[in-house]
C-alpha cells in the first residue's frame, strides 16, 4: 500500500499521503505517455498502421466494457455499431465529400441512434433477449451492407477513403496514429470519471442486484440505456478511424467474429475493469504474432479461450491480484466535519388505505390499512404469511396491488414503479441485507443517495465543478451516516466482507441517504445480536425522532414495544387490531392468532409472503 | 404460386418453431437460453447424415445415435459451461459467454473436421421431396410431413410436462428453493432437461437435413430463428413458439418473393423488435411476464 510515512515531521500524515499519491499519478503519466510515443519511434509504416487499429480497437473495447462489464448486458454486435460508423464516415467522405470531424460526428450519430431504436425494446426484458437481439442485428447490418447497393456499394465496399485533413492538409499516418491515441486517452479518462460517479455505481447496482438499485431510485432501464448509448457512441467513432485507417472498407470487414472479438478482448483483459480493455486490446495485437502458424484455427481458439477464461479467471487479466499492490491507494480523505444527521426531505404521514393482492389466486392481502404519523415508528406485526412483506412491497412499488391506495403526504405511490417511488422519499431495507458485496462500504451508502446527486453525465464526463461538489458532499454524507449506524471505520472495506448485522446496518445508512420521508425496514432485528438489537432500537428511535416516517416490520415483540408509538397486526391477509402497543398486544384476538394462545389451536399459517 | 410460399414457409417455420421448442426445454429448469442450440441442431444433422452417407446405417439407427450423442454433449455443456457459473453467481450473465463459445468450439471444430460442403439428405422412405403432382405447385410428400410431425411433436411435448416428471421440471422452473423442499433434486431435472433438449435438437437437425441440407452453417441461422420464434412465442410456451416459427417463416418467405432472400433477416429483426415493443412477454403468456 501506499503509507508513506511523513517525510517531513512538520508535513500532518495525509498530505505526505497526498504527495505520495500525485507523485505516484506523475509517473504513471509519464509512462503513459512514453508507451503512447513508442510506435512513433518504430522504424517503417507498419507498426504506426497496426497501431492505429490498435487504438481504434481499444476505443470499441473501453465502449464495451462499459456495456458489459459495468452495466452487464452482453453485446454481440458491437461490430454492427463499428460497421455503421465506418460505412457513414466513409460513404459521406467519398460520395457526399465532406469533411472527416464533420462525417465522424455523423457516424458516431447513426451508430448510437439506430442502435437504441434496436436495442430500446430488449432493454426491458432479460439480458439474453439484448444478447441475441444484437447478434441478430450484427447479422442484419452485414446483410444490408452487401444488399443495399445503391447506398453501400454492395460486396466491394467503398474505396479510396481519403485521410482526414486539417485546413486543406491531410494528415499523416503520424498524425492520424497521434489523434486516436488522444481519443483513447480522452475515452479513458472519460470512462473512468463515470464509472467512478454516480452512473458507474448505478451500473454495477443494476447488473449485480437490480432490487437494490431499484430501491434506491435507480431506473434500470435509463442507466442500461446509458451505458449502451456510451459504448454506441465509442464505437461510432471507432469505426470512423477505422475507415480512414484501412482506406477500403468491405461488407466482409465486420462479420460476426469482429463483434465477438471484442468481447473476447475485454473478457482477456476484465470485465468491469478499468484497465481491462486496455489490456486486452494490447494482448491481442500481440497474440497473432505467436499464434502464426495456427491462424486457420483463430475462432476456435477463441471459444476455448472465452469458455476457459470465464471458467477459471472471470475476471481476466487486469483482476488478477498480483496487481493489487500497484493500485494507487485513494488520496486521503479528510474526517467528516460533525455535524447533525440531515433531516428528511419533508415530513410526510403514510396512508395505505384497503389495499389488497392475489398471487395467481391465493390471497396475500385481503384488505390492508394503516396510518403511520410522521416523526413516529409504526410497526406492522403478524404471523409469517399474513401479508406483512407483501404490504411492504406494495408501498414501495416492488409490487402493484390488486386495489387498494397507498398515499405519502399529497402523493398518490399505487402504480408508479419502485424507483419512482424511491424518489418521492421512501427508502427500505430487504429482509435479507441486498448490499453490493464488492464495492465499498461507502459506495453503498452514496448508491443510495444517488438520486440526491445533481451532475449530469456530461458535467461527470468533463469534471466540471459540479461532479466534483457532487462526489464531496456525496461522500461527506455518506460518512455521516456510517458514523450514525457506528460503522464510518469500515468505509472503505468491501460491504460482502462485513459481519451480517453489520451489512444490515449499512443497508439502513443506504436507504436513509436519500433524506427519505419514509423508512421501511423488513425485519431489521432477525439474526441480532442482543447488544445489536439494542443498538438497532437506539438508532430507529433517532431516525423518527429527526421526523422521518418509520415503517417497520418486525417478530421481535419487545423491540416494538419499546421504540413504535402505534402497532398494526396482520392476520391472513387482514387487519386484526390497531392501536399503541399497549393496546394491542392485550387485544384477545391478537393473542389468539399471533401467540397462538387459547384451545391449543394455533392459526399460525406457515406461507411464505 | 401462393400454396408454394405456404408449404415452404410453414416447413421452414416448424423447424424454427422446433429449435424454439429445444430452448424451452433447457430454459425451464435453469433459466439459461443456451447459445449452441443452433450448433446442436446442427450436430444432429450432420451426425445423422454422415452415418446415413459414408457409414450406409438405416436412417432410424442413425437418428437414434445422433440423439443419444448430442443428448450427451448437451449434458456435458451444462456441467462443464452452465452449472459451475450459476453456482458462483445465479444472477451474472456469464453463461452467455460461456454457451457463445461452446458454440463457437463446437461450429469450428466440426468445419475443421467435415469440411464445409453440405451434405444432400434424402428424405426416408416413402416420403420424398420431390414435387408432388398437384396442379402447378412444387410441395412434396417430406414437407407435408415435416409440418404434421412438428405439430405431433408440440402436442408431444406438452403432454409431456403434464407428466409427474413434467410437473417437477415445472416447479423447479417456477420456484428451485420451493422443489427442492418437496423432495425435487433441481440438480437432476436441469441435467435431464438439458439431455432432453440436446436429443430435441438432434432430432430437429434430422428433420431439417433433406430441407435445408446438412452443413456446418446451419447453427447460426437456425439459433437467431430459433430465438425469434421463442421470443416471438413467449419463453416457455411450445404452442406460442410453433406458432411464431409459421409466423416467421410465411414473414420470411413473402419477404424472400418481394424484397430479395438478403433481407430475411432484417424483416425479422423488425417483426421482433415490433412484439417485444408491444407485447414483452411474447404473443402467448409466457414465464417472463411472472418474473417481475
Amino acid at each position: 500500500m501506499d503509507q508513506t510515512p511523513a517525510l517531513n515531521p512538520t508535513t500532518p500524515p495525509a498530505a505526505a499521503h497526498a504527495t505520495a499519491w500525485h507523485r505516484h499519478a506523475a509517473l504513471g503519466w509519464t509512462l503513459l505517455l512514453v508507451a503512447l510515443a513508442l510506435p512513433l519511434a518504430a522504424p517503417g509504416t507498419f507498426t504506426l498502421f497496426l497501431a492505429t487499429q490498435a487504438g481504434a480497437m481499444m476505443l470499441v473495447a473501453i465502449g464495451l466494457n462499459v456495456l458489459t462489464g459495468y452495466a452487464g448486458l452482453v453485446s454481440l454486435g458491437h461490430g454492427a455499431l463499428v460497421a455503421l460508423g465506418s460505412y457513414t464516415t466513409a460513404l459521406l467522405m467519398v460520395d457526399a465529400h465532406w469533411s472527416f470531424w464533420s462525417a465522424a460526428l455523423a457516424g458516431m450519430a447513426v451508430a448510437s441512434v439506430s442502435g437504441l431504436v434496436m436495442a430500446l425494446p430488449a432493454l426491458r426484458l432479460s439480458s439474453w433477449y439484448f444478447a441475441l437481439v444484437t447478434l441478430t442485428f450484427s447479422q442484419v447490418v452485414t446483410d444490408l451492407a452487401v444488399e443495399w447497393r445503391g447506398l453501400t456499394h454492395g460486396f466491394s465496399g467503398v474505396v479510396g477513403i481519403p485521410p482526414p485533413s486539417i485546413a486543406g492538409r491531410p494528415l499523416t499516418p503520424a498524425e492520424v496514429y497521434v489523434t486516436v491515441a488522444l481519443c483513447v486517452v480522452l475515452a479513458f479518462i472519460v470512462v473512468r470519471r463515470l464509472v467512478a460517479s454516480r452512473f458507474g455505481r448505478s451500473m454495477v447496482a443494476a447488473r449485480d442486484n437490480p432490487l437494490a438499485a431499484s430501491a434506491s431510485g435507480i431506473s434500470l432501464w435509463r442507466i442500461k440505456l446509458f451505458a449502451f448509448f456510451v459504448s454506441a457512441l465509442l464505437a461510432g467513432l471507432a469505426g470512423a478511424f477505422f475507415a480512414v485507417q484501412k482506406t477500403v472498407i468491405t461488407p466482409e470487414d465486420f462479420g460476426t467474429d469482429f463483434s465477438i472479438f471484442f468481447l473476447l478482448m475485454i473478457v482477456v483483459g476484465g470485465l468491469g475493469r478499468l484497465w481491462g480493455p486496455v489490456v486486452g486490446t494490447l494482448i491481442f495485437f500481440l497474440l497473432p504474432e505467436l499464434l502464426g502458424p495456427l491462424q486457420s484455427w483463430r475462432v476456435l481458439v477463441y471459444g476455448v479461450a472465452l469458455l476457459t477464461l470465464m471458467l477459471y479467471a472471470p475476471h481476466g487479466v487486469a483482476g488478477m491480484t498480483l496487481w493489487r499492490r500497484w493500485r494507487a491507494a485513494a488520496p486521503p480523505r479528510d474526517a467528516p466535519a460533525a455535524r447533525d444527521l440531515d433531516p428528511p426531505r419533508a415530513a410526510l404521514a403514510l396512508h395505505i388505505d384497503a389495499i389488497a393482492k392475489q398471487f395467481d389466486g391465493v390471497v396475500a392481502l385481503e384488505c390492508c390499512s394503516l396510518v403511520a404519523q410522521p416523526g413516529a415508528t409504526h410497526a406492522l406485526v403478524g404471523p409469517n404469511g399474513s401479508g406483512k412483506t407483501t404490504t411492504l412491497n406494495v408501498v414501495s412499488g416492488f409490487i402493484a396491488a390488486d386495489s387498494g391506495r397507498v398515499r405519502l403526504g399529497d402523493h398518490d405511490l399505487a402504480g408508479r414503479p419502485a424507483h419512482a417511488i424511491a424518489r418521492l422519499g421512501v427508502g427500505r431495507t430487504f429482509q435479507t441485507p441486498k448490499l453490493l458485496g464488492e464495492m465499498s462500504v461507502l459506495d453503498n451508502v452514496r448508491l443510495g443517495g444517488a438520486a440526491a446527486e445533481r451532475a449530469t453525465a456530461l458535467e461527470v464526463a468533463l469534471g466540471l465543478p459540479r461532479s466534483a461538489r457532487d462526489a464531496r458532499d456525496g461522500t461527506a454524507a455518506a460518512l455521516q451516516l456510517l458514523r450514525f449506524v457506528g460503522l464510518d471505520a469500515r468505509a472503505d472495506d468491501a460491504a460482502g466482507a462485513l459481519p451480517h448485522g453489520q451489512q444490515r446496518l449499512v443497508e439502513i445508512a443506504r436507504a436513509l441517504a436519500s433524506r427519505p420521508s419514509l423508512l421501511l425496514l423488513d425485519e431489521p432485528a432477525a439474526g441480532l445480536s442482543m447488544d445489536e438489537l439494542d443498538r438497532l432500537g437506539t438508532l430507529i428511535e433517532s431516525i423518527a425522532a429527526r421526523g422521518t416516517t418509520v415503517l417497520i416490520v418486525e417478530h421481535h415483540l419487545e423491540l416494538i414495544a419499546r421504540i413504535s408509538r402505534s402497532v398494526t397486526v396482520l392476520d391472513r391477509g387482514r387487519v386484526l387490531a390497531a392501536g399503541t402497543p399497549d393496546e394491542v398486544f392485550r387485544h384477545p384476538d391478537v393473542e389468539r392468532a399471533y401467540m397462538g394462545r387459547e384451545g391449543g389451536r394455533p392459526t399460525m399459517k406457515r406461507r411464505s409472503s | 404460386m401462393v400454396l408454394d410460399l405456404v408449404v415452404s414457409g410453414l416447413t421452414a417455420g416448424s423447424l424454427y418453431g422446433l429449435v424454439a421448442v429445444g430452448f424451452n426445454i433447457l430454459y425451464r429448469p435453469t433459466k439459461v437460453f443456451n447459445f449452441a442450440q443452433g450448433d446442436l441442431v446442427m450436430l444432429g444433422a450432420m451426425g445423422a447424415a454422415l452415418l446415413m452417407a459414408r457409414a450406409h446405417w438405416h436412417w432410424t439407427f442413425a437418428l437414434l445415435a445422433a440423439c443419444a450423442a448430442v443428448g450427451a454433449l448437451a449434458w456435458i455443456e451444462e456441467r462443464v459451461a452452465v452449472t459451475t457459473v450459476l453456482a458462483r453467481s445465479s444472477s451474472g450473465t456469464a453463461w452467455i459467454i460461456t454457451t457463445l463459445a461452446v458454440s463457437m468450439i463446437i461450429a469450428n471444430l466440426v468445419g475443421k473436421l467435415l469440411g464445409a460442403e453440405p451434405i444432400i439428405v434424402p428424405a426416408p422412405w416413402p416420403l420424398s421431396t420431390d414435387a408432388l403432382p398437384i396442379a402447378g405447385a412444387s410441395v412434396s410428400s417430406y414437407q407435408l410431413a415435416l409440418i404434421a410431425l412438428a405439430l405431433v411433436l408440440v402436442v408431444a411435448i406438452e403432454r409431456m410436462y403434464r407428466s409427474l416428471w413434467g410437473k417437477a421440471a415445472l416447479a423447479v422452473a417456477e420456484d428451485r428453493d420451493a422443489a427442492l423442499l418437496r423432495g425435487i433434486d433441481p440438480a437432476a431435472i436441469s441435467r435431464w432437461s438439458w439431455a432432453l433438449g440436446g436429443a430435441f435438437a438432434a432430432l430437429t437437425g434430422y428433420m431439417a437435413a433433406p430441407v435445408l441440407s446438412a452443413s456446418t452453417t446451419l447453427g447460426g441461422a437456425l439459433l437467431l430463428k430459433g430465438f425469434a420464434a421463442a421470443a416471438i412465442g413467449g419463453l416457455g410456451s411450445n404452442r406460442g413458439a410453433l406458432i411464431a416459427g409459421w409466423i416467421i417463416g410465411l414473414t420470411e418467405a413473402s419477404a424472400a418473393l418481394l424484397l430479395s432472400p438478403g433481407y430475411q433477416n432484417a424483416v425479422m429483426l423488425l417483426v421482433v423488435l415490433t412484439v417485444l415493443l408491444v407485447r414483452p412477454g411474447g404473443i402467448v403468456s409466457s414465464l417472463e411476464a411472472r418474473t417481475v
